[in-house]
């Protein structure tokens, strides 16, 4: 190709010369460019990537000079572990109770938002404006929010339960939803918390995948005299896979590794019935208030094998029914 | 179909609603006196009786247990930190990858996209002995250099890159311009739009981080704004108005630099949600 250019420009012959110099330079330092990125990729993902994985081989304390190499054991005592285990499924059922439905949420605003120019930048700005707030400030705020006696969710319930009463119905009278003491209620209240928290980045990338779509397929649905419905599940919804496929993705990682929910509110106890005890917490318990560092990585690792196991089957999954 | 379009706007408005009310009642107690949300206790009311501004006093009055000011600066500083390096090195690195041939550049991009996959917390406790090992630790640099060493930067800016045409760089090589003034001169100006979204991403990522500087910082002084707010709720626990006073204090920054940037930052969010595909 640069021959071709050559031949067609021909300016003096020693620009020709300039500019196979050039390019050669191109071959030689290229990479240069990329170094300082590498130098702290080596140093701060790939070092710890390796150095984690060899600790978590080792009886490793923060205290101690010494660290026995002790192969898997620290894998096998986190699988023979209760509160791994437990840990395990707190973090399932939340991602769980989570992920489906922050999705829907999301898709479902980004459906309302689309074709919406009035107010569409006040509405973005309305959905997104939880995600830019950190977690240890959601989390204090919803701690009052769910707060029983003069949180404002129990106060909403209430006056809703008094106005229903004067209406002439007989409820029992209400004494506040124990949505943080409560064991069964923790999980779906660090649930509903973390919705209101990511739904608008879903929400965004919904948006720009659903503006993706080409116009002229709805307009052809539209003469072939398809329902709304009809040109969603035929158009939207087929064409909007790789981008629903990189949102579930995305959220299972994230809410696989809720954290900031749990030990804002609880400390890294897990609150009552160690409801919110997640992998994520226990891992920061061992590593840093029993000083295991070794065994709290194995955890880490642990929690990153489930991970890529169930991205796996989810891109398996997502992707393979798009094929069909 | 104009009506559907019209009625809309009814769900949308009550989501919004929804979606704004717990900030609003935020902001609402942070001006309540303590009497003043206890009288509440039983009826719903979102106002203050007479708004003060004496929760935020004491939030800030008491420096010598919660360095508000100090945490505030702290914040600002690794949040502006971490976005400046973030800028400077994958900028280069995205030229590298986008526009320059080397030896196993693609092998190399695609070790970088695939470790863009590894949670964060497998990272914590090894970085944790990194930083220990380089002294570093409860310093700025362990809030600032591993923060900047993810790859979703490079990413971001090389799928932006390729959308800049060739020809200008041609041009520039035609009148022997070397790599790095290619880089600099032409590169660089084009890529601005690109380079305020990844600014901004950063920063707010920065500004809200939680484990890391919970893990690599020890002492009050070298606390950021949210470990602050945790040490706070730690203290003060069910005295809601100064906690929302100090919530919201700690929002403010980040919440005002969406509203400014929001087209930026949305924009943003697309590309590299779109890059999935």
């Amino acid at each position: 190709m640069s021959t071709n250019m050559i031949t067609l420009e021909t300016p003096a012959a020693e620009k020709i010369v300039d500019r196979s110099k050039t390019r050669r330079r191109d071959h030689d330092n290229g990479w240069l460019f990329a170094l300082p990125h590498l130098v702290l990729f080596a140093g701060f993902v790939v070092l710890p990537l390796v150095v984690g994985f060899y600790i978590s081989l080792h009886h490793w304390t923060i205290l101690q000079k010494f660290h026995p190499f002790i192969g898997l054991s620290n894998y096998r005592s986190a699988l023979s572990d209760d509160i791994f285990w437990l840990a395990l499924r707190n973090t399932v059922y939340f991602v769980i109770l989570v992920v489906p439905a922050s999705n829907l949420v999301s898709l479902l605003l980004a459906l309302g938002l689309w074709k919406t120019r009035a107010f569409g930048a006040f509405y973005k700005a309305a959905f997104y404006t939880p995600v830019v707030v950190s977690i240890a400030v959601v989390a204090v705020l919803w701690q009052w929010l769910y707060d029983t006696q003069a949180g404002l969710i129990n106060l909403v319930i209430q006056s809703w339960c008094t106005d229903l009463n004067r209406l002439g119905f007989h409820l029992p009278s209400f004494n506040g939803f124990p949505w943080l003491s409560d064991p069964h209620w923790i999980m779906p209240s660090l649930a509903i918390m973390s919705l209101w928290w990511g739904a608008g980045g879903n929400m965004i990338i919904y948006l720009a995948g659903l503006n993706n779509i080409p116009p002229d397929y709805y307009e052809a649905a539209r003469i072939d005299g398809a329902s709304s419905w009809q040109s969603f599940r035929a158009i939207t919804w087929p064409l909007l896979r790789p981008t629903t496929l990189f949102c579930f993705i995305f959220s299972v990682i994230g809410a696989f590794q809720i954290f900031g929910q749990s030990y804002v509110l609880f400390g890294d106890g897990g609150g009552a019935g160690r409801a919110a005890m997640t992998l994520a917490v226990y891992m920061y318990q061992q590593g840093f208030s029993e000083f295991e560092i070794g065994y709290g990585n194995a955890v880490a690792y642990l929690l990153f094998l489930i991970l890529m196991i169930v991205s796996a089957v989810q891109f398996g999954l997502l992707s393979r029914r798009g094929d069909q | 179909m104009l009506k559907t379009h019209r009625l809309i706007h009814v769900p949308l408005m009550l989501a919004s609603l929804l979606f704004l009310a717990p900030l609003a009642w935020m902001f609402c107690t942070s001006l309540k006196t303590d009497t003043d949300i206890i009288n509440g206790l039983g009826s719903l009311r979102w106002l203050p009786s007479t708004p003060t501004l004496s929760n935020y006093r004491s939030v800030l009055g008491n420096a010598a247990e919660f360095p508000v000011w100090r945490w505030t600066v702290n914040s600002l500083f690794v949040s502006l930190g971490t976005s400046a390096l973030v800028l400077i090195v994958d900028s280069l690195a995205a030229y590298a990858y986008a526009r320059l041939r080397w030896r196993g550049r693609d092998k190399m991009f695609n070790v970088l996209v695939a470790t863009m996959l590894v949670p964060s917390q497998v990272l914590l406790i090894p970085t944790y002995l990194v930083i220990r090992q380089l002294g570093w630790f409860d310093t700025y640099w362990a809030l600032i250099v591993p923060a900047s060493a993810g790859s979703f930067g490079v990413f971001l800016l090389r799928q932006f890159m390729r959308s800049i045409p060739v020809e200008l760089e041609e041009a520039a090589k035609l009148d022997g311009c070397s790599s790095f003034g290619i880089y600099w001169h032409v590169i660089l100006p084009l890529l601005r739009p690109a380079l305020a979204t990844l600014g901004i991403f950063t920063f707010m990522a920065s500004w809200n981080a939680f484990e890391s500087p919970l893990i690599f910082t020890d002492s009050v002084s070298m606390r950021t704004l949210p470990i602050g707010i945790a040490i706070f709720q730690g203290h003060y626990g069910t005295q809601y108005g100064q906690m929302m006073a100090a919530a919201t204090l700690a929002m403010l920054p980040v919440v005002t630099t969406f509203l400014m940037f929001q087209r930026h930052i949305i924009r943003g969010i697309s590309l590299t949600g779109l890059a999935g595909r």
